[in-house]
């Protein structure tokens, strides 16, 4: 009787996972019931809980009544000899999606203590289901997400960052060619030799512009935006070559954001090399120590020897 | 007053007026104000010595005095026209560029000489010009005294206040002290003078020139026994004149790199105008209208009206706010806004002090800090795109030089270091006067090495200095080539390279000098217009 029980049991999971391939939408109770009208509500029951705890079938809540939908069959093996937890676990990271998780928030929300959560991490990452991402922020902290996603710019730092490092020989050859970009424009409106409001109008280049320059010279790997040569053309502006006015321009014109559009001009600088730092002194590392009759005094001062006999 | 202020001021009077002077001088910096017999208890020397040297100060007016109303006279020494000693040089250079050698030599004489009368000035350079120019030729007082007619008509000259005229009083005691006041009005009119005379020669080898010579420096000699003309009128150097002169410069000089040639003119037609309507310490000049400024161009410069236009339109709109448009009467009136131009003048020394000495990176952060007033650290790793450890670095060095300081924002009342803002800022007044001073004492250390290199090679110099007195002597008296060639071994050769080397050194460190007083004159002129400014 009892073989004769789970033999039943079996043929009824198996039709009833092939109903739900028929319904890769979900069929609920009453879908089965119709299709096997002999079989008892218990037997049915313990069908559907041993798929369940299977991990065949996924169990979802609808409006009608309750669903059963079969469970993707890649997902099904992965999944396959891990315990509820570690599934709990795993559907928050999924949740979370392109920006990742840390740690924290996934004890927050699955209420595990800490020491559970770390072995669940583990395990799953030696599954490979997951992955751990370096925060560009905070370059403590880890963030989790699926192993398969890529992730999100916010969290890598976008053009800037490669494997977390920051590219500063990348910015720097950015720095010079918008620079020089910038230069020969100025050059060529100063040489036109026109009425001075066309000569400066005509030095100015529009971020757009830049961008494109930069997009076709093709020294970046990596795609970048608009707002990346702002900030790059900020930088310049921080090195006192470059001068920036905003104005108004329509909608629609190219390059024009939220009715503005940012005009960039290479300048030369205002002054040259000031007195002081052509004397030693005004370099000199061991200035505040200096006093005549000391060990390091003007009479004596090394520096300016060198200086002299330059 | 600061040590480094002191130091340098008695270096300069040791310089200019020898040991005694520097002592008087020294005791009355360090001390303030004193009437004198404090004084000479204070320095150690003999009354009379300590009259003579506040003679010498008072003449070019480094000390002042006041009567102090117990009936005392004090004497306070003037710490900032004391540095000015070092500004010679560029005062008598400008007086050349402007007005040719007999502006430049009435200027030197005039320094060198603290107050003096006109007709004093004008023949002495005279006699000064005329040693200079060919055999045959001298100088005549017209051109010399137009000259000097010049210079205070521009009021690079101005006249010394002069004894009040008050009646007298039989009965009241005279003052202990004669106070000085001169009206406004009369500070740059020349009086009528009739200078007549020419330049004289100290030697002269013509004997028909010597008979002429003889016969007026008989009538000279007469003449000087009675009392010049212009008895009591004396004339000093405006230095504050001239400062304009050097900041109007430093303008023009920014506006032609920032833009370009014809800017920088008109920008300098415009100073030029208002040369003797703004007041010293404006902030704006008068405002003058385009037309004005069109009439006023120099004549080589012949662009249009609707050209200047543009440009004085460009000027207005620059982000550098140098030139302000104040109304649209005349075309458009414009004015320049002087105290901007001295700022962003500042800010530009600044951050090339910062850039020599730290390097371009760090200059970076430091103008993106002026900009944006307040930042935090990963605000300015972000900004200046510098990979975080470097930009760590170079602000912790930057904020032990106290270039750049550190502004806490707490967020509990605890200050507890984990919960607080810090943000980075730049103190612009701050960090101007602390370069100030650091320039004094640069200014100071280049004054030392240059008389120890001197007082090294003084064995050498003097007998340079006797060989030379030997030739001199031995060409007067016409001796032969071969003797003459003798007395020239007596310096050997590698002697003759020393010489040369110290020449060489003592000139670098001289021009060195003056360059660092540019950088004096800008940050001063900024300290002291912004703290004029309500």
């Amino acid at each position: 009787m009892q073989q004769n029980m789970t033999f039943k049991v079996l043929l009824s999971s198996c039709r009833i996972i092939e109903l739900c391939h028929q319904f890769p939408h979900g069929i609920t109770d009453q879908v089965i019931q119709n299709d096997m009208p002999h079989m008892e509500a218990q037997q049915r029951a313990v069908a559907i809980n041993r798929l369940l705890s299977m991990g065949q079938l996924d169990l979802l809540r609808s409006s009608t009544g309750l669903l059963y939908r079969i469970k993707d069959s890649q997902n099904a093996s992965k999944m396959k000899g891990s315990d509820n937890q570690e599934k709990l676990v795993y559907q928050i990271i999924e949740d979370a999606g392109n920006k990742g998780i840390w740690s924290r928030d996934i004890r927050y929300k699955s209420n595990l203590p800490l020491t559970e959560i770390n072995k669940i991490l583990k395990n799953l990452e030696s599954k490979k289901l997951i992955k751990a991402v370096k925060s560009v922020a905070a370059s403590k902290k880890k963030v989790y997400m699926l192993y398969n996603l890529q992730p999100d710019r916010s969290v890598t730092g976008g053009a800037w960052y490669s494997d977390q490092d920051f590219e500063s020989e990348f910015v720097e050859v950015l720095n010079q060619q918008c620079f020089k970009f910038l230069q020969s424009k100025a050059e060529a409106a100063r040489d036109s030799k026109q009425n001075p409001m066309i000569q400066r109008n005509s030095s100015f280049a529009s971020s757009h512009e830049v961008w494109k320059y930069i997009c076709e010279l093709g020294i970046s790997k990596v795609e970048l935006s608009m707002e990346d040569i702002e900030t790059i053309l900020n930088t310049l502006i921080y090195d006192g070559k470059v001068e920036m006015t905003i104005i108004a321009a329509k909608e629609g014109t190219v390059g024009s954001v939220d009715g503005q559009m940012r005009l960039y001009r290479a300048v030369s600088p205002l002054i040259q090399p000031t007195g002081l730092v052509r004397t030693p002194c005004g370099l000199c590392p061991v200035f505040d120590d200096c006093h005549e009759g000391g060990e390091i005094s003007p009479s004596n001062c090394i520096y300016m020897t060198e200086w002299l006999e330059f | 007053m600061t040590q480094a202020e002191l130091r340098l001021c008695s270096l300069l009077l040791r310089e200019h007026f020898g040991e005694i002077v520097e002592k008087v001088g020294n005791s009355l910096l360090r001390t303030g104000p004193r009437p004198l017999r404090l004084l000479v208890g204070d320095t150690g020397l003999l009354l009379d010595q300590v009259k003579k040297a506040l003679c010498v100060l008072i003449q070019h007016n480094l000390v002042r005095y006041e009567v102090q109303p117990r009936g005392s006279v004090e004497y306070e020494a003037q710490s900032k026209r004391i540095l000015r000693l070092l500004r010679y040089p560029r005062y008598i250079y400008t007086a050349k560029t402007l007005y040719g050698d007999p502006g430049e030599l009435l200027v030197e004489e005039l320094l060198l000489h603290g107050h003096l009368p006109m007709s004093c000035a004008v023949a002495r350079v005279a006699d000064r010009l005329t040693e200079t120019m060919e055999d045959g030729k001298t100088m005549d007082y017209t051109e010399v005294s137009s000259t000097f007619v010049r210079l205070a008509d521009t009021h690079f000259i101005q006249r010394c206040p002069i004894v009040a005229e008050s009646p007298r009083n039989t009965k009241a005691p005279p003052p202990p002290a004669p106070a000085l006041a001169i009206a406004e009005k009369d500070m740059y009119t020349v009086p009528r003078l009739s200078l007549i005379g020419k330049g004289k020669r100290r030697h002269s080898c013509d004997e028909e020139e010597e008979g002429e010579h003889k016969a007026k420096r008989q009538k000279q000699e007469g003449g000087s026994s009675e009392t010049p003309p212009d008895d009591g009128i004396y004339w000093q150097v405006n230095l504050e004149r001239f400062h304009q002169h050097f900041r109007d410069q430093a303008l023009v000089s920014a506006v032609a790199s920032r833009m370009d040639q014809t800017s920088s003119e008109v920008v300098r037609t415009m100073l030029r105008m208002s040369e003797v309507t703004t007041a010293s310490g404006a902030s704006h000049t008068q405002p003058l209208s385009s037309n004005e400024i069109f009439r006023s161009l120099p004549a080589g410069y012949n662009i249009g009206k609707q050209v200047l236009d543009q440009y004085l339109a460009l000027l207005a709109d620059d982000p550098l706010e140098f030139v302000g448009k104040s109304g649209d009467s005349g075309g458009g009136t414009y004015t320049v806004n002087l105290h901007k131009a001295l700022v962003s003048l500042a800010t530009a020394t600044l951050e090339s002090i910062v850039e020599e000495r730290f390097g371009s990176r760090c200059a970076r952060i430091f103008r993106l800090l002026l900009r944006k007033k307040h930042l935090e650290q990963k605000q300015v790793e972000d900004f200046a795109m510098i990979p975080a450890k470097e930009a760590k670095d170079m602000l912790y060095r930057m904020l032990s030089e106290n270039l750049v300081s550190l502004q806490e924002i707490p967020k509990t009342p605890d200050h507890a270091p984990s919960r607080t803002f810090y943000l980075y800022t730049v103190n612009v007044m701050a960090a101007a006067r602390m370069l100030l001073h650091r320039c004094y004492k640069s200014v100071a250390n280049l004054m030392e090495r240059r008389q120890y290199e001197m007082r090294e090679n003084k064995r050498l110099l003097e007998k340079s200095q006797r060989v030379e007195a030997i030739l001199a002597s031995m060409q007067a008296t016409g001796a032969e080539a071969a003797q003459l060639h003798e007395v020239e071994e007596m310096i050997t050769g590698p002697e003759r390279q020393q010489l040369e080397n110290l020449k060489r050194n003592v000139n670098k460190i001289d021009a060195s000098e003056n360059q660092v007083d540019e950088t004096i004159f800008v940050l001063e002129s900024f300290i002291e217009s912004t703290m004029k400014r309500p």
